[in-house]
């Protein structure tokens, strides 16, 4: 079967953009477009995934149509893909299956979400949109509460604490904190994220990941194609991906996220690796906790002892047994919901080609994955990205 | 003096086979509703009630300002507006004050002598919680963006109200499902969840993070109160809490439900269950 290379990725810096969605999404693409080796031109792309949320509005139907227009590929087969806040990460497996398939030989995967020129009163509206509407919305919940939720059940299960969220809070922003294109470019004290201003209890601000505008891009190629483009390819090795009940209350465990189980042990098993080889794990860390159960969940602690993973720090970056996002994570870098999980393996692809700022580099990094996770887990991907190709 | 029997959030006192339940709150020395309720969710906790005590209310006579729709579904009485050919043997008195009498005669003088005290509620608070509510039941109050529209309200109100399961197999499902892996359809929800249950889990979210939905009531409340409980028959739930402000909820705690308003918009309240704590 044909395998998979990234040649090229690039994103805008998250935050609050001053462009609208052409634009944002133009420049994603012309950094991607730029971080070919090889001179490449968009008209070499034969299909387009493009993951959005459409958050607030702005181009909501046909968006990919439009936005292919504005970036040189025009009348090539483009589609949105929308998994709430995984959006991207399934855009990126579809496209990866659309050359594993044999259809296309290079492929653009993307994502971008406008989220910051909406009003305060028409933001509300969003908020919690990806949760079940019907039942935990009118239970007054969006998206804090359900991970607030889950954070005290894990309290009560495991003896974690609201100390270990704080934990991955300060190592977030301390990897963010020399990202060029990281949203929150500040670095925070163990005090001050212990003392945040309550947002769903337990949960504080520093809990949360900010709303943040963005696009990101990443350009896949088939085997036989790669040479065509680079020597120095990323492999995307594997694509695991699954899905759970929408809402929190119909699952067997709410410290558990069973779709992030599952596709974390199809990725790892069709890439032929285990949890212990991986280098860097771009982490859905939405909230804090996300990322504290995603590391048992992923397989980097056991069950129950993610907390004792945070405050052993385990996860900073050249000092622990695996670096959790090394971009600064979603709590740092921002979140774009579309954008998310292309963002992550635009990360991924220049730490593995040792093309970040030098600072924040983890040194011999062989293997990275991505993990991106649709609200409060309903769905999920998991990419395994190599500097080998298996 | 009539027995008070503290009844789902509200006060209920018999005399003989007719029940008055009110308020148990009081604003300017008059009987007020709480932050929440309103003449329907007082009616369906009197009706509850009236069947715990083997009374049988298959119909009722009542005004408009009951929710008859709601009332069905959460107790399954037929509320008739008293102009139908066919009467029901009950009938529903709403007080200009937030009292309901449920009586089988209208001939018989009744004699209910109520609580002598009532909370206060802060003047203020009532105020800020009656003008949001009218806020929210204007027709103009649309949503812009995530909403439960009628029809997905009223697909499941029967579920919500009546705290009705489906049964497959040894396992009770709620709430309902459609299809099953076999791709058979699931029966519709008719067996009673046990209306108590365990909270496994519980936060509070400040009013800037609440759906907007609960925009214009949440900052008053100062934020909004959400548990997450078992039933003992298996299936879970969240819930807002009911007369939010004067519960704070731990693991382990028991609770019960009762129906109150969760939300209104373009004029329709939508009605459902909140918890309630069990007093040990």
């Amino acid at each position: 079967m044909v395998d998979v290379a990234v040649i090229g990725a690039g994103q805008t810096k998250y935050g609050n953009h001053p462009s609208g969605l052409k634009g944002m999404w133009a420049e994603a693409a012309e950094h991607a477009f730029a971080s070919v080796d090889q001179d490449f031109e968009p008209r070499l792309v034969d299909e387009a995934f493009i993951g959005s949320v459409a958050f607030g509005g702005g181009q909501l139907g046909n968006t990919a149509a439009l936005l292919t227009e504005h970036s040189g590929m025009e009348g090539i087969p483009v589609r949105r893909v929308e998994n709430a806040c995984a959006s991207s990460g399934f855009a990126l497996r579809d496209a990866w299956m659309a050359i594993k398939s044999g259809q296309a030989d290079v492929v653009i995967a993307g994502g971008i979400e406008k989220m910051n020129d909406l009003s305060a009163e028409r933001r509300r509206y969003w908020l919690g949109v990806s949760g079940d509407t019907e039942w935990e919305r009118l239970a007054g919940l969006t998206f804090p509460g359900t991970y607030a939720l889950m954070a005290r059940r894990h309290f009560h299960e495991h003896g974690s604490t609201h100390d270990d969220l704080v934990n991955i809070s300060v190592k977030n922003h301390m990897h963010g904190f020399e990202n060029e294109m990281a949203h929150i470019r500040k670095q925070v004290s163990f005090e001050k994220a212990q003392s945040g201003f309550m947002v769903a209890d337990p949960l504080t601000l520093y809990d949360c990941c900010p709303t943040s505008d963005g696009a990101s891009a990443v350009i896949l190629a088939a085997d036989h194609v790669v040479r065509q483009f680079t020597d120095d390819p990323v492999w995307l090795r594997s694509s695991g991906a699954g899905s759970d009940f929408l809402a929190l209350h119909d699952r067997p465990s709410i410290t558990q996220v069973r779709a992030t189980q599952q596709a974390s042990s199809a990725a790892y098993k069709a890439a032929g690796i285990t949890a212990g080889d991986v280098d860097l794990a771009e982490v859905h860390d939405c909230f804090t906790i996300a990322e504290l159960m995603a590391t048992e969940d992923l397989g980097f602690a056991q069950t129950g002892e993610g907390g004792v993973f945070a405050r052993e720090q385990r996860g900073v970056r050249n000092q622990g047994d695996v670096c959790i996002n090394p971009s600064g994570g979603l709590k740092s870098k921002g979140h774009p919901l579309g954008a998310t999980g292309t963002g992550q393996a635009v990360e991924v692809f220049k730490q593995l080609r040792g093309s970040v700022e030098s600072a924040r580099q983890i040194r011999d990094a062989e293997i990275g994955i991505t993990h991106n996770v649709g609200g409060s887990g309903a769905t999920c991907a998991v990419h395994v990205f190599g500097r080998d190709r298996a | 003096m009539s027995e008070v029997i503290q009844w789902q959030g509200y006060l209920a006192m018999f005399d003989q086979d007719a029940l008055m339940i009110q308020s148990p709150f009081s604003l300017d020395g008059a009987i007020a509703f709480g932050s929440d309720s309103d003449y329907t969710t007082m009616a369906i906790a009197g009706l509850h009630l009236l069947t715990s005590r083997g009374f049988q209310v298959t119909s009722l006579t009542s005004i408009a300002l009951v929710n008859a729709d709601a009332v069905k579904s959460a107790t399954g009485t037929e509320v008739l507006s008293g102009e139908e050919e066919h009467q029901s043997d009950w009938n529903l008195l709403v007080g200009e004050e937030a009292t309901l009498v449920f009586t089988k005669s209208l001939e018989r003088d009744l004699a209910f002598h109520g609580p002598s005290e009532l909370e206060a509620l802060d003047a203020l608070f009532a105020a800020d919680i009656a003008a949001a509510w009218e806020a929210e039941l204007k027709s103009t109050h649309v949503s812009q963006g995530a909403y439960v529209s009628e029809a997905a309200y009223l697909e499941g109100a029967n579920a919500r109200l009546g705290l009705l399961a489906q049964s497959k197999g040894e396992s009770l499902i709620w709430p309902p499902r459609q299809l099953d892996a076999e791709g058979e359809r699931i029966a519709a929800p008719s067996q009673p969840l046990l209306a108590s249950a365990t909270v496994e889990s519980w936060t509070k979210l400040s009013a800037a993070g609440a759906p907007s939905e609960f925009a214009l009531r949440a900052p008053v409340l100062g934020g909004i109160q959400t548990v997450f409980v078992r039933f003992e028959q298996g299936p879970c739930g969240v819930f807002l809490v009911a007369d939010d402000e004067q519960y704070e909820p731990e693991i382990g705690d028991s609770v019960s439900f009762v129906v109150r308003r969760i939300y209104a918009q373009e004029g329709l309240i939508r009605y459902g269950m909140k918890a309630i704590p069990i007093q040990s």
